[in-house]
């Protein structure tokens, strides 16, 4: 997702600004000038002050520019399969509770290895060992209290 | 004396001798993977450390980062594409070198070079820490803050990126660190009424998904990276000897940069790096073959970037300010271990520190004959298809996620902080110095709030004591050389890369 210098550096002046507003409205330490206000409100400053530096520009020329390497011939919606591990990710943290490691790991690994083009003869196999190995590893091993959910594991 | 047969006792245990094999074989392995750096290697590990004793833990880290920062210039030489970051500033010219039919020979002056670099560079932890602690020990909170404050500017120097846009993530990464009732006044700060927020933001989730999942993001947009051709190498090590006595100089200095560079808080192995490979440019007698193949380069820089991994753990272990990303997970593992960084550790666990000398030095002698293995077996490793290994790797920042407090809510933030990650990255905003924020607000604050508190509002005390003087003027220094460096640009002279390390 590239973005102009302007975009985002309104989106720091903006950020700063509501940094800087809601650490000043945080309750001081009675008998103290500095209290839990100061930081906030100095970073917040920080940040508009930079964000509207970057917005005009100043500081480009510092800048490497960044090979842009596209993948020719693609819809534009394909860039949105960037957002595809963040989902998984997401997924993980409401499924894993009620659906249990092993079969959320299962559709993770799933879905992750399709969308980065694998096939079947690929992802179905990695998607039924890997969350095996890493359940042995972190269960056993390390003692992690992943959820068991609807498919305990056999150990 | 006996503290030291006591810290080879330690080294010497079963269990640590198991971590230093296994997670040498995981970071050469890790580093060798196009996209998959050494930090994320290092991220990826800390969940393994809760488990570990606490020199096992320690050795697990330094193992998998050292190694991971030599393997990283194996598909930097065969490919073009860097393994880790700190390979990125000689990639061109060791993919010069294997075109011309010598890429043994930049391989192993990556190896050899690396692993002289990580004894050197441990050789200056050894002599350094012990005299810098006793310095240490009179410190007060403003040294401190000046060394945090300096550690965060230094971390904007490195970024080959606007130096505005650096200090911008900076500051957002002190403000994510505002998260949460960890400040001085122990008040709940930008929680939005959320519980899972009071006990603030972990490094850990912040560092996995800034580093790992926005690195499965770039992939999924990304083509796949060439396929490694099979080939056969002849003696790795074979002209190495030659390569050292030629280039005597070039090593020795490429250690020193690297030492001084991991030193300064704050600055890591990416920018040792680059520095020393524009170092050996500039004093090389034949700088027109840089770029050609010619190893002068990758002989300085490659010892540059070891060296500075070991001294990188000089601020950390003294003063608990990360050298650069990769200790600032070491620390947060110290912390969780009871090995508190601070001078007395250094008094008060004298064996620790010896087992983990002793365990830098090793690592780096082993690097040779499994580095040697890795180079030869890099075409099969390098064969795994990317579908195979994101997916993986997706599910361990997941569990490892998860695994930090037994909490799901650090899953779904590994994957806001990788969405963040991804979009800094693409819009050139450095990641390090949002994770360095990260990991050094609250300590950032507490200095500086405590500071004022004892000055009573009054800024003049924060120069007055001689070393917190000299701390301020290279801060200052430090936020100030983008400004001379833009102004000597415009005032005609000779035309200055930006912070004398791009090329």
């Amino acid at each position: 997702m590239q973005l102009s210098d302007r975009v985002t550096g309104a989106v720091l002046v903006g950020l700063g600004g509501l940094a800087a507003w809601s650490g000043s409205r945080l309750p001081g330490v009675p008998g103290q000038d500095v209290g839990p206000a100061a930081f906030p409100m100095l970073i917040g400053g920080g940040l508009m002050l930079c964000g509207a530096m970057i917005a005009l520009g100043i500081g480009h020329s510092f800048e490497v520019p960044e090979e842009e390497e596209a993948v020719p011939g693609r819809s534009r919606f394909y860039g949105l399969r960037v957002l595809v591990p963040p989902a998984l990710l997401l997924f993980y943290m409401f499924a894993a509770e009620p659906l249990g490691f092993l079969l959320t790991a299962f559709l993770m690994v799933l879905v992750g290895a399709f969308a980065l083009g694998a096939r079947a003869r690929l992802a179905v196999p990695l998607a039924l060992v890997a969350p095996l190995i890493v359940h042995l590893a972190f269960y056993k091993l390390l003692r992690v209290p992943l959820p068991e959910g609807l498919l305990g594991a056999p150990w | 004396m006996s503290e030291l047969y006591e810290a080879i006792r330690l080294v010497a245990a079963p269990d640590v001798v198991i971590a230093i094999v296994a997670s040498a074989i995981y970071g050469l392995v890790v580093g060798s993977m196009p996209g998959l750096s050494a930090t994320m290697a290092t991220a990826l590990l800390v969940p393994v450390t809760f488990w570990l004793s606490p020199i096992a833990a320690i050795a697990t880290i330094i193992t998998a980062s050292a190694m991971a920062i030599f393997s990283g210039d194996i598909p930097g030489c065969l490919l073009r594409i860097p393994g880790t970051p700190a390979s990125a500033a000689y990639t061109d010219e060791a993919y010069a070198m294997t075109r011309k039919g010598q890429a043994e020979m930049a391989l192993g002056a990556g190896l050899w070079f690396s692993a002289i670099g990580g004894i050197v560079g441990t050789l200056s932890l050894v002599l350094m820490a012990p005299l810098l602690a006793e310095m240490a020990l009179s410190f007060s909170t403003y040294e401190y803050f000046w060394l945090a404050f300096l550690g965060l500017m230094c971390a904007t120097l490195v970024a080959r990126s606007s130096p505005i846009k650096a200090i911008a993530s900076m500051l957002l990464g002190l403000l994510i660190a505002c998260i949460g009732m960890e400040n001085p006044a122990g008040t709940p700060r930008f929680t939005f009424g959320m519980t899972d927020l009071l006990g603030g933001i972990e490094p850990i989730p912040a560092l996995v998904g800034v580093f790992a999942v926005s690195e499965v993001m770039r992939a999924m947009a990304s083509a796949e990276p060439p396929k490694l051709p099979k080939r056969k190498f002849g003696s790795i090590l074979a002209n190495q000897w030659m390569l050292t006595k030629k280039y005597q100089k070039p090593m020795w200095r490429g250690n020193f940069i690297g030492i001084i560079i991991g030193v300064l808080p704050g600055a890591g192995a990416d920018m040792a790096a680059w520095v020393s490979y524009a170092m050996s440019k500039k004093f090389s007698k034949t700088p027109e073959l840089f770029g050609t193949g010619h190893p002068e380069g990758l002989v300085e820089a490659g010892a540059s970037n070891n060296a500075s991994l070991a001294s990188g753990w000089v601020p950390a272990l003294l003063f608990g300010i990360p050298g650069d990303t990769i200790t600032a997970i070491a620390i947060g593992v110290l912390y969780m271990k009871g090995l508190n960084p601070g001078p007395t550790l250094f008094t008060e666990n004298a064996r620790s520190m010896y087992a983990l000398y002793l365990i830098f030095i090793i690592a780096n002698i082993i690097m040779i004959p499994l580095g040697i293995v890795m180079i030869r077996m890099a075409s099969t490793v390098l064969r795994a298809p990317r579908a195979s290994i994101m997916p993986v790797i997706l599910l361990l920042c997941a569990v490892g996620a998860y695994a930090t407090g037994n909490n799901l809510f650090s899953v779904g933030l590994v994957g806001a902080f990788g969405i963040l990650g991804f979009v800094m990255e693409r819009n050139g905003y450095p990641v390090a110095a949002l994770v360095l924020g990260i990991v050094m607000g609250s300590m950032v604050e507490t200095n500086f709030v405590t500071s004022l508190i004892k000055s009573d509002g009054d800024v003049l005390p924060f120069f007055e004591r001689p070393v917190s003087a000299v701390l301020a003027a290279m801060t200052i220094g430090a936020l100030l050389w983008p400004l001379g460096v833009w102004i000597w640009n415009r005032t005609g002279g000779a035309r200055l890369q930006p912070r004398g390390a791009a090329e």
